[in-house]
């Protein structure tokens, strides 16, 4: 019995195994009905639930183009997103049409998972119109070929440096104004009760990790810091001192500010363990005066609202980033924001690019740039004087609920329009202080003070992952103590880092700068 | 044959519900286990996608395995990983144990029943809410463990981002989440122990500690060396979920372990044929172990797998 169970068991194994293991993929039907389009977004307000089964659009494009689109959302976090896009490609199950940093793009697009849609451009005329410039396509442009749609993702320098003014006036000190009065600024908020209620519970600078090809660790946060050295950014784009920033002696100087920050205790000790929501709740309740945040983050409605709650005596202000010792300042790099929007070559040898791009038109023109942007007019949107407004309740397009019918927003928007920012950005009162605010003041306020134009910074070669992680953590390790900050060691990590890749990245660098003439 | 074949049919016939149920077991070990050896060559390969084909992906031999070998970090994640595996093993395994002793020898049935439930609750969250937790309770700001410390007149400590501390709340906090999960086993072999041994020592003035050493211990001796044999075939699995969730480039050096050199390597970077490989190289040592330990627990303890 037994060993006839075993010759039963390896039969059935063997059998099981050929069966699954042929594979293949399924043959594509040919038939007149929709095009069905799997299409993997960017949710527009990742705090809110993805695009409602019950939108409109879908019966609009069903109607109007034919199409059966399937909207889904990619991961909020966008080492999610990239992970998730990447196994899809090694599985060859990308979606017909997705949105991508360029990092991926270019693995995708060099391993030939990309449609190429040189030939689309015309056929999206007011899209291309208002959004693809030259520039925007050669940021998606391989040997002559576009295999990808470069939109905006974001408004341009809408983050800024902020203080507790009312900490400020409470402890009778002036707006710092050079990185030593920023430190002195820090000493007090942390050592001298700023919120006067006898415990010593706040901090002076408060950040979390956050990191993209163009930022040096730890990132974004600290740009502001970065640019009083002069060495903002991952790159120094400038033909006169082109190279990777960590090469510059100026760097050393920026990181004995920040060990003197981190000693001192003058930053939320929170701050490598914090994600995004935990810096932002913790703002919220008060627990540091300074930080570099984004305009409607710090000021929408929603978001200020908390705050407001908390501290209805509090008051951000945004002020000019702090002057380092060689008179440099800025809030941190520029660049256009950009993300790729590419047609799975899978999904144009089916046929499906054409319509693909008759969607993405319609999204940015008339009407389904209305629906995509603001939702229903009537029920989550007035026209006034033709700028959208916001209905009351839960179902205008601020609602928590029509929050969700505008995720697509991202892909309609171009950012530039004045009625686009007035109406996504109204002039409120506070529920708790009666302040009145904007994010569109707050925006405009931010984008007035010094940026760093680092254009062509994120389309940059990228490191390999080994020498990703050793540049992190050993910027991470003087920051925490395990490596001591000396003139010795810090020569020791460049020459190490150099050994493994640095040289070869920055020589990479260099010719990529050059040929795509990034260099000013 | 024909007669053996004929033979077979009536076994199959006659012991149906047999066959059956060996046949869920089987289709799960062909599609989850047997199929995916055939992808296992794409660590031999300069592969991208499956567009193309695994096997039309160019045949690189061991480059791939030999990039591993000599990346920078290679020997570092070879020792964390065996670190953690260890770590893990020589703390969880005889919490477990002790755990499970102490929920037998407990003479009230509702203390014995909640402290059983509360055991083993932990191991079904996943490791996001575990992330939460331990930073309410560990972070340097405002965490519970610090406002103590803070309270005590005590400076205090960085568990997360301090790689000193990283390697223990690792291990630690692993065998809180999985201690009394991993105790329901020999629980169920202590319940198996004949109760008249115990009567029997009572009777002849056996302490509570002599009737542990003595004859509970014993007792569960093969289970626990059972355990220990598979264990110690996953010796390489160091646990990616918790330490993906824990770590940061602060403790890269004591928490990057061949797990998340892999997802950063293969999912991040795209580079499936290296990661592939650095899987494979896993399996290879778990399977080697696993003879190893095997052989050596057949000739020293009678126990073994096979």
């Amino acid at each position: 019995m037994n060993k006839r169970l075993i010759v039963v068991s390896v039969l059935l194994l063997i059998g099981i195994t050929l069966v699954f293991a042929q594979g293949g993929t399924e043959p594509t039907a040919k038939s007149d009905g929709p095009t069905k389009i799997e299409m993997w977004y960017n949710a527009t307000q990742t705090e809110v639930g993805p695009l409602p089964d019950d939108w409109v659009g879908y019966q609009i494009l069903k109607d109007r183009f034919n199409i059966e689109l399937e909207a889904s959302s990619l991961p909020s976090s966008t080492t999610d997103q990239d992970m998730k896009i990447q196994a899809a490609s090694a599985a060859d199950t990308l979606p017909d049409f997705f949105v991508a940093n360029r990092e991926v793009w270019l693995r995708l697009a060099n391993n030939g998972m990309l449609a190429d849609v040189t030939g689309l451009y015309e056929k999206m005329p007011n899209r291309t119109g208002i959004m693809f410039d030259k520039d925007a396509i050669s940021f998606t442009s391989l040997d002559g070929h576009s295999y990808g749609f470069a939109t905006p993702a974001m408004i341009s320098r809408n983050e800024g440096l902020l203080i507790r003014k009312d900490w400020l006036d409470r402890l009778g000190l002036s707006v710092p104004k050079t990185t030593d009065e920023l430190l002195q600024v820090m000493k007090a908020f942390t050592f001298q009760d700023p919120d006067g209620n006898g415990r010593n519970d706040t901090w002076g600078y408060g950040a979390f990790i956050e990191l993209t090809t163009y930022e040096a660790y730890p990132g974004r946060r600290f740009e502001p810091l970065m640019g009083a050295f002069g060495i903002e950014g991952t790159w120094n784009m400038t033909a006169s001192n082109f190279g990777l920033q960590i090469h510059k002696p100026e760097f050393y100087e920026y990181m004995k500010y920040m060990k003197t920050i981190i000693d001192e205790g003058l930053i939320d000790p929170n701050w490598m363990a914090y994600k995004k929501d935990d810096f932002r709740a913790a703002w919220k309740q008060g627990k540091f005066g300074i930080m570099r945040e984004q305009n409607a983050a710090f000021a929408a409605k929603n978001n200020y609202s908390p705050f407001d709650a908390n501290f209805p005596d509090g008051e951000w202000i945004i002020v000019d980033p702090p002057v380092g010792p060689s008179g440099k300042n800025s809030v941190g790099p520029e660049t256009r924001g950009l993300r790729i929007w590419s047609i799975s070559a899978k999904a144009a040898e089916e046929g499906k690019a054409e319509k693909i791009a008759e969607m993405f038109e319609w999204m940015a023109s008339g009407e389904g740039y209305l629906l995509c942007g603001w939702g229903q007019e009537g029920i989550n949107y007035t026209l006034k004087d033709g700028i959208p407004v916001t209905v009351p309740g839960e179902l205008g397009f601020e609602g928590p609920v029509g929050q969700t019918y505008i995720q697509l927003r991202s892909m309609a928007f171009n950012y530039s329009s004045d009625t686009e920012l007035i109406s996504r950005y109204p002039v409120y009162t506070t529920d708790v202080s009666k302040k009145q605010m904007s994010a569109l003041w707050a925006l405009r306020e931010m984008q007035g003070k010094k940026w760093t134009n680092s254009m062509g910074a994120d389309s940059m070669p990228v490191p390999s992952t080994d020498l990703k992680t050793f540049y992190e953590q050993g910027l991470a390790e003087f920051f925490t103590g395990k490596r001591a900050l000396t003139p010795e060691n810090w020569k020791s990590f460049i020459a190490e880092f150099d050994k493994i890749g640095g040289t070869a990245w920055e020589k990479a660098g260099l010719e990529y700068a050059k040929a795509n003439s990034y260099l000013k | 044959m024909r007669t053996q074949k004929g033979t077979l049919i009536k076994d199959i016939k006659r012991q149906k519900y047999i066959y059956l149920m060996i046949f869920i077991p089987l289709v799960f070990y062909a599609v989850f286990k047997y199929i995916p050896l055939w992808n296992a060559q794409i660590a031999f390969r300069d592969f991208k996608s499956v567009r193309y084909g695994i096997l039309n992906s160019p045949f690189v031999g061991l480059k791939n395995f030999k990039e591993f070998i000599s990346s920078y970090y290679f020997w570092n994640l070879i020792k964390n990983t065996l670190m953690y595996s260890f770590g893990k093993l020589l703390v969880s395994l005889p919490s477990a144990i002790v755990l499970a002793l102490a929920i037998y020898e407990c003479r009230r049935p509702i203390l014995r029943k909640t402290v059983q439930t509360l055991a083993y609750l932990p191991h079904f969250l996943s490791w996001v809410i575990m992330y939460g937790i331990l930073l309410s309770l560990l972070a340097p700001g405002d965490g519970v463990v610090n406002d103590l410390l803070k309270t005590l007149g005590k400076k205090p400590i960085d568990f997360l981002t301090n790689s000193n501390v990283f390697p223990f709340l690792v291990i630690f906090s692993d065998a809180w989440k999985e201690m009394g999960w991993s105790a329901i086993i020999f629980i169920a072999a202590l319940m198996g122990i004949d109760v008249s041994l115990f009567e029997a020592a009572m009777v002849e003035g056996a302490t509570s500690w002599q009737r542990v050493r003595y004859i509970t211990l014993p007792a569960i001796r093969p289970v626990i060396v059972i355990v220990l044999l598979l264990k110690i075939g996953t010796i390489m699995e160091a646990g990616f979920n918790q330490i993906f969730m824990l770590y940061s480039p602060a403790v890269y050096n004591v928490a990057d372990i061949i797990d998340t050199w892999v997802y950063r390597q293969g999912l991040l970077d795209g580079r499936f044929g290296l990661a592939t490989a650095a899987g494979l190289f896993k399996g290879v040592i778990g399977m080697l172990l696993i003879f190893i330990t095997n052989y050596f627990s057949k000739k020293y303890t009678d126990n073994s797998l096979f």
